[in-house]
């Protein structure tokens, strides 16, 4: 990676500071060691700036390499230079993020809303970092649908990340559909999903591909707060792809639901690094943790680490992790009626993931999920 | 119409079926009692190509072909359904769309023109209805979370729209209370056409008092050892499998 200068703002100062405290992340590095961060940061790369825009009306916002290029028309978007990110987090790059970027996009929401973020990122051996903060208002709900394009970024790097405000009794369902080949860059995304008192975030990811992209979350659960995140994964090739997630208890009575699935080919990696924290003031917390991975190819490689950290004793919490094959009991089961070997393993492989597509309802994106699992899992 | 020739089959290390004959002929029913462990189940498996059974030696001949070298998928695409004695629980697979999958995987084999969705539903609500089905049984998963008597139920389901030819029912009478008895066993004389085959393992005389089996076979240590009518079951009943020992 080239030397930058950077010019920093107060504001900054400080998130250099925790960035300094962690150091860039390195082979060593818990969350990334699965990853193979180190060639990824090693590379040299073209550095972007994002540029304030004055968005055209669109039917979603569209962010072009760094630009707002589109915005509906009930959605207003800012660019905050000072803005106040997360200094508890625990992800570097989440702060590096933050420093590159010169400004973050605010979403401004006044009520309910529906609309889909979609990244374009087009340029190749380039690294890009930008920031997105949505923030709801109290007693509103809503529901973002965030896709990638990232043709012809061969050899780039994305370093994007969301910053959510789920305000006291909102809810924001928040589903990720990221189809990303190996000639595509790479993709890093730190978010921080900060839900307050009585408020609920519904966290769908679906990750399907051959490329490289990880996505770290830290969420923060106050009183009666409720967090639901479901995360699917077909990682095909050589690809590295996963999820680390931290969710915090802070508060009395918050729940959190967390289940990954994960189906690999080839010789692909799949990470689930989750982490249920429940801190000493947060007594009857409901947490659930539940990883299970299928193997397809016989070179790929699940790394699962799902842990419970807990320091109350007034609480409900479990976690588990399987990793295996197709069961063979199901595979001959439909053999016996006449369907083929392929035909089979197809079927139980999606049976594996409806559990979690089904989870979206009948709709356009239902649809769109279904397609772009198939293409990843016949490409 | 099934030919079973010096059939050996182990499974792990243990030899079960130790040199067994038997023919089966169109348009019969054929019954097979055996005490537990007598190889009733692995004779099932060994037809359908389960993988927990290696055939080591012997034949099945079925349209001129040795079965033992077939896929299972290919096994069923040609006429062969074993109906099994614990239906396995597959969640996420619909049980309309896996049974239309298997139905137009036969008819693709077929060469005849593969049922449309909307006319496979009528199908199957024709068939749910016969059975005393709950109509939900066409949108849930894949025998997932049904009571025993609802499994058995949706093997006969399975094997009314497949219309197989040669049909192998492995204790589709246990855990079945009066009614799904009967309801089962009128699926199986449904089925009945003088042409298909019938291969019924059961350990009890119940389902056989609907069914008017055409040849009992007794099967002992891996060999079919008495074959005769359906007076077999009633010395049986009255005797115990001794009775059989005895006249060995």
């Amino acid at each position: 990676m080239q030397a930058v200068t950077l010019s920093l703002a107060d504001t900054k100062h400080r998130l250099y500071e925790s960035l300094s405290a962690l150091g860039l992340p390195g082979n060593k590095t818990e969350q990334y060691k699965n990853f193979a961060i180190k060639p990824i940061l090693a590379k040299e790369y073209e550095l972007l700036s994002p540029q304030i825009s004055k968005p055209a009306h669109g039917s979603k916002i569209v962010i072009e390499n760094g630009v707002v290029t589109r915005c509906p028309k009930d959605v207003k978007i800012s660019f905050i230079q000072d803005f106040e990110a997360d200094e508890q987090h625990y992800d570097a790059l989440y702060f590096m993020s933050h420093i590159l970027a010169p400004f973050v996009i605010e979403v401004e929401l006044s009520g309910d809303a529906t609309f889909e973020i979609r990244h374009k990122f087009t340029l190749k051996e380039t690294l890009l970092a930008y920031r997105v903060c949505v923030k709801t208002v109290p007693n509103s709900k809503v529901e973002i649908f965030e896709t990638f394009k990232t043709k012809k970024s061969a050899n780039g790097l994305l370093l994007y990340g969301i910053d959510a405000r789920v305000a006291r009794d909102s809810t924001l369902r928040f589903i990720r559909d990221q189809n990303a080949k190996s000639k595509n860059a790479t993709v890093i995304g730190t978010h921080r999903f900060n839900v307050e008192k009585q408020g609920a975030v519904e966290l769908k990811t679906f990750d399907f591909g051959s490329g490289q992209a990880l996505h770290l979350y830290k969420i923060d659960l106050a009183n009666y707060a409720w967090a639901d995140a479901q995360h699917l994964l077909l990682a095909t090739e050589e690809a590295r792809r996963g999820n680390v997630v931290l969710i915090k208890h802070n508060e009395p009575y918050a729940k959190s639901v967390q289940e990954a699935r994960t189906i690999l080919k080839d010789k692909a990696t799949g990470i689930f690094d989750g982490k249920i924290f429940v801190g000493k003031e947060a007594q009857y917390a409901n947490a659930s943790q539940n990883s299970k991975a299928i193997l397809l190819g016989e070179s790929a490689h699940m790394y699962a680490k799902p842990q419970l950290e807990i320091h109350t004793d007034e609480l409900e919490a479990s976690h588990g992790s399987t990793i295996g094959q197709l069961e063979e009991d199901a595979l001959f089961y439909l053999r016996s009626r006449g369907i083929g070997l392929e035909d089979a393993k197809k079927t139980l492989v999606l049976a594996f993931a409806n559990t979690l597509i089904d989870t979206l309802g009948d709709g356009e994106i239902f649809d769109k999920i279904h397609s772009d699992f198939d293409k990843t899992y016949y490409a | 119409m099934m030919n079973i020739k010096n059939l050996h089959a182990k499974i792990g290390d243990k030899e079960i079926l130790k040199g067994l004959d038997l023919e089966l002929q169109k348009g019969k029913i054929h019954v097979i009692m055996g005490t537990n462990g007598a190889g009733k189940s692995t004779l099932s498996k060994a037809i359908v190509g389960h993988y927990d059974v290696e055939v080591t030696e012997g034949e099945i001949t079925y349209k001129d072909k040795n079965v033992v070298e077939m896929k299972p998928e290919e096994r069923a695409l040609n006429g062969i359904f074993l109906s099994f004695q614990n239906p396995i629980e597959i969640a996420g697979v619909n049980n309309a769309y896996f049974l239309r999958s298997a139905l137009n995987a036969k008819e693709k084999h077929a060469g005849v023109k593969e049922t449309n969705a909307a006319d496979f539903l009528k199908l199957m609500r024709k068939h749910i209805e016969q059975l005393g089905m709950k109509p939900d049984m066409i949108s849930r998963a894949l025998n997932d979370g049904f009571s025993g008597g609802e499994k058995k139920r949706n093997e006969i389901l399975q094997m009314e729209i497949l219309q197989p030819d040669v049909i192998i029912l492995d204790e589709v009478d246990s855990g079945l209370d009066i009614d799904a008895l009967k309801s089962v066993s009128e699926g199986i004389n449904r089925m009945k056409n003088g042409e298909r085959t019938f291969l019924v393992i059961t350990h009890y005389s119940r389902i056989l008092d609907y069914l008017n089996p055409d040849y009992v076979h007794i099967l002992q240590d891996g060999k079919i050892v008495k074959t005769g009518g359906p007076e077999l079951v009633k010395i049986l009943e009255a005797e115990g499998y001794q009775a059989i020992e005895k006249d060995l």
